[in-house]
């Protein structure tokens, strides 16, 4: 199983998550070549290493958030401590 | 707030009743639900009083769940909903607000016993021991492959669970937990919160 550090829901298990790709900055439309495009929708880096990747907990809290995934062994970091929004009776 | 309709379960199927188990699963659908949606730390936020994650039992009797962040469940008996949301969508005019009543679109069920959380454990991966989801602890997750609302509400100290899903799941939800219960001596009791 594979836990995906949701930073609202706490680690979760990756089938209550959608897998959103690698995560790269999108060009500019309005100046952007063909070639960038192609780029951006088709091409990916795919390295054994560690990967920014997008991740949309479908089953949770509902939010797209970025995460690091490191392809060679599934170990994950990103900013925000998984659990850090949750809490008990207010 | 606008009078619903007569409402009908989607738990179609009639099932033997008994009030006396260890394990108990009952239909509470019926239950008035609205769904409110605003910003996560505006106005509606402050009001309602139940961040991500938690619940408040509001003084008039309904039960508020922080359910996602900036996503509200207000359950309870309708005139106790009524006052937690009534007015609520013009309480910042800056805000977007929805309020909108669930009643007929969701099913909901409560699962009471001490062995509620080993049972959930079956058809839900999260994690169901008291310090990780103590009384009054809500998240959604995936429950028998359904995407669910859940709450834990105990009831006297008994562990209890709330279990929210689309109407159209319900009779499925339904029998996959009864089928998740029987070990545990599940008998389906009356219906109501």
């Amino acid at each position: 199983m594979l836990l995906v550090p949701c930073p609202y829901c706490g680690p979760r298990n990756s089938v209550d998550l959608r897998y959103g790709g690698e995560s790269q900055p999108r060009p500019d439309p309005a100046t952007a070549t063909p070639e960038q495009w192609r780029g951006y929708l088709y091409r990916r880096d795919n390295p054994a290493d560690w990967l920014r990747e997008n991740w949309y907990c479908r089953s949770g809290c509902r939010r797209w958030f970025t995460v690091e995934r490191n392809t060679a062994t599934n170990e994950f970091r990103h900013p925000p401590m998984p659990g850090d929004k949750r809490g008990g009776k207010a | 707030m606008a009078e619903s309709p007569a409402f009908e379960s989607p738990v179609v199927r009639s099932y033997d009743t008994a009030s006396d188990g260890a394990l108990t699963l009952a239909d509470a659908s019926a239950t008035v639900k609205w769904l409110v949606r605003a910003s996560a730390d505006g106005a509606v936020a402050g009001r309602l009083g139940a961040p991500f994650g938690s619940s408040r039992a509001a003084a008039g009797g309904a039960l508020v769940l922080g359910s996602r962040p900036g996503e509200w469940i207000v359950l309870g008996e309708a005139g106790a909903v009524a006052e937690e949301v009534d007015g609520i969508d013009g309480l910042d005019p800056s805000d977007l607000v929805t309020a909108l009543d669930w009643t007929h679109g969701r099913a909901l069920f409560r699962v009471t016993g001490p062995e509620a959380s080993a049972m959930l454990e079956k058809v839900c991966s999260l994690d169901w021991s008291d310090p990780m989801t103590p009384d009054g602890a809500v998240a959604s997750a995936s429950v028998a492959k359904v995407t669910c609302d859940l709450a834990r509400n105990d009831l006297d100290g008994v562990p209890s669970y709330l279990i929210f899903c689309d109407r159209s799941f319900g009779q499925y939800l339904f029998d996959a937990l009864i089928d998740a219960g029987n070990e545990f001596g599940l008998c389906v009791g009356p219906g109501g919160l």
